[in-house]
């Protein structure tokens, strides 16, 4: 529309008005903002982390830590059996510590002093945690990789097939960690789509990492290896739609649902939910059912995989535009959503 | 007039050396370490002239943001941010185009003006947020980051529910409002209080200011502004969810989004436990279903 000259408006046609600082002076009870805003800007500031590297990253860091955590079970349940599923694990797990890292570094604004990130432990920034648990995840399953390469090619040597095994209990330990702190780190925030569900969305970006996990060490295995982890891929993915659905109903009461309603909302529903979760979920099934079809299984599992990447940047970017639309903000920290004992007045 | 006890003292307008204690002056406080120091910003007393973005972008050497008009009333910074650390707001509550009414009720209450800064919260998100110790409380029970130890992780900046931290695309470090840590330290008033023409911005131990503000409020009450109400004080909004009180509070006449303010702010951190906690939790669950799986006879 072009530009219009003062004269041509009409008598009853007024200016545009520019948008009031307050057009509404109380917000009602509806799931929609209609209180105040200042000028539509945004009341909080959008984290500066590149969606793509970070959402990479937990990604990564969730399937690292998830392959390492069924190798441990796989190797403690079936023994010899499990020894190529284990072996796979080993190198999955190495993703964290080297392509996973890189990628943090990457995203730090001042990366030539990464290494500030251990000064210090702090137990309320989950940054702090996350980085000692890369750290002590990386260590263990390093050393656990290089010995067990290592044992192949010296049998002779006993002890390094024992530490290839030592290192397998707390690199799983730390594996759990890798899956879920990533979670914690987002809900730590006051971005509103994150802050809102903390609980559920751990359950969610943990269930998403051992399903990718599960998926990635059964790709291309035949036999009963691959239908166990084609069960246990199911399992998460089962626990990851409760979770979804817990966290969905979260976001309605809290008011911050319409952030889902974007662009990333609709990659999130569709993305990772739908051809993420729900479409292997079936596959999986229907393979299973037929005592496993190889290409149902492999088709599952390449959708688990890519679901489970499109959650982490879908939740990323949709929080952004959670915290830049003051409506959401807004909407969000009224005080009937603090809990009862944040409740201070 | 009160003036202060020692101003006589020092009658000539050209210095040749800085004046000791120099606060006890210009705002009526010594400045010790180990004591709380904070702002209360008057908003019914702002003028909106933006003298507190000028001493502020002066004192700290910041450079400008942008040089664009916004719009939005006499608004032309937009937001805080890495290189704005005072920023006032204008709300303008008569219809900017349409007929402004004759009469109003008392104190600005058609035309807002609130100068907002880093509000230095008790339990600072960012602070708590920070991995590398960069963001610290210095002994005047302030909340700054030590720029040679931030290494630009940004996680300070969602962290902060009042939208204050912001990452430098100049030098990929995370600025925000330091209350003059270094004037504090020389015995100086912080910047913008001491240019604020209206002592809409006062500077000063905390528990004074608390004391200053709530008779404030109890003086507008009683002079027909029965809507003006303190915001981060002890028990009044914005000092929610945790967050203790703001060091920086304000007294306001409307709700507190018409100012961009958050109504109940939370502390991020209290979410890394139940987070955390149920996410180990059903990883443990998984876990072990897993194992009962893989071992199962198939």
């Amino acid at each position: 529309m072009s530009e219009r000259l003062a004269s041509e408006l009409g008598p009853q046609e007024q200016p545009r008005v520019p948008p009031s600082a307050s057009q509404a002076s109380a917000p009602g009870r509806s799931a929609h903002w209609d209180g105040p805003t200042y000028y539509g800007r945004p009341q909080l500031k959008a984290a500066p982390f590149n969606n793509w590297v970070v959402g990479a990253y937990i990604f990564i860091g969730g399937l690292s830590g998830a392959a390492a955590l069924l190798s441990a079970i796989a190797d403690r349940a079936r023994g010899h059996e499990a020894a190529p599923v284990v072996r796979r694990g080993r190198f999955l797990s190495m993703l964290a510590p080297t392509l996973g890292t890189s990628l943090l570094i990457y995203d730090l604004h001042t990366p030539q002093r990464f290494y500030n990130m251990l000064r210090l432990v702090k137990g309320t920034s989950p940054m702090s945690l996350g980085s000692w648990i890369l750290v002590s995840f990386s260590a263990f399953s390093a050393l656990g990789t290089l010995a067990a390469e290592a044992a192949r090619w010296m049998p002779r040597f006993p002890w390094l097939r024992r530490t290839a095994r030592a290192t397998q209990l707390p690199a799983a330990v730390a594996g759990a960690g890798m899956t879920t702190y990533t979670a914690a780190l987002l809900s730590a925030t006051s971005t509103p789509l994150w802050a809102a569900a903390p609980q559920s969305m751990a359950v969610r970006f943990g269930s998403s990492s051992l399903a990718a996990g599960a998926a990635a060490l059964a790709l291309g295995n035949t036999g009963r290896m691959g239908r166990t982890l084609d069960k246990v891929a199911l399992l998460a993915l089962a626990a990851e739609l409760a979770a979804t659905c817990v966290s969905h109903n979260t976001y309605r009461r809290t008011g911050v649902a319409p952030a889902l309603n974007g662009e990333w909302g609709k990659v999130e529903k569709l993305g990772a939910t739908g051809l993420g979760t729900l479409l292997p979920m079936g596959l999986y099934a229907v393979s299973l059912a037929r005592g496993r079809s190889p290409m149902l299984s492999t088709l599952a599992g390449l959708a688990t995989l890519a679901g489970s990447a499109t959650l982490r940047v879908s939740i990323m970017a949709a929080g952004d535009e959670s915290a830049n639309r003051p409506d959401v903000s807004f909407r969000f920290t009224q005080p009937r959503n603090l809990p009862k004992r944040w409740f201070r007045r | 007039m009160d003036m202060p006890a020692r101003a006589a003292e020092e009658p000539q307008s050209r210095l040749d050396r800085m004046i000791p204690n120099e606060s006890e002056l210009t705002a009526g406080v010594r400045i010790e370490p180990g004591k709380s120091y904070g702002f209360f910003t008057d908003t019914t007393l702002c003028i909106g002239c933006k003298a507190c973005e000028v001493a502020c972008k002066e004192w700290n050497n910041l450079p400008a943001d942008n040089i664009g008009l916004t719009g939005q009333s006499y608004d032309n910074t937009g937001a805080l941010s890495a290189n704005s650390w005072r920023h006032v707001n204008f709300i303008e509550k008569a219809g900017a185009c349409g007929v402004r009414d004759n009469t109003q009720a008392p104190f600005q209450s058609g035309w807002l003006m609130m100068s907002d800064v880093c509000k230095h919260c008790h339990n600072a998100p960012c602070l708590e947020a920070c991995p590398t110790g960069a963001l610290f409380r210095t002994e005047f029970d302030t909340v700054v980051v030590q720029q040679d130890i931030c290494n630009g992780c940004g996680y300070c900046v969602p962290a902060c529910p009042f939208g204050v931290v912001d990452l430098s695309e100049l030098d990929g470090k995370a600025h925000k409002c330091t209350l003059c840590y270094d004037r504090l330290k020389g015995g100086l008033e912080p910047a913008c209080a001491k240019a604020c023409p209206t002592d809409s911005i006062q500077f000063g131990e905390l528990e004074d200011l608390q004391e200053r503000a709530e008779k404030r409020v109890a003086q507008l009450h009683e002079l027909g502004a029965a809507n003006a109400y303190l915001y981060g004080a002890p028990g009044s909004p914005g000092a929610t969810g945790d967050l203790g009180h703001l060091n920086a509070f304000f007294l306001l006449t409307d709700r507190p989004e018409t100012y961009n303010l958050p109504p109940a702010p939370t502390r991020a951190a209290n979410r890394v436990a139940p987070s955390l906690g149920t996410g180990l939790a059903a990883m443990a669950g998984l876990a072990l279903a897993a194992f009962a799986i893989l071992s199962g006879r198939d």
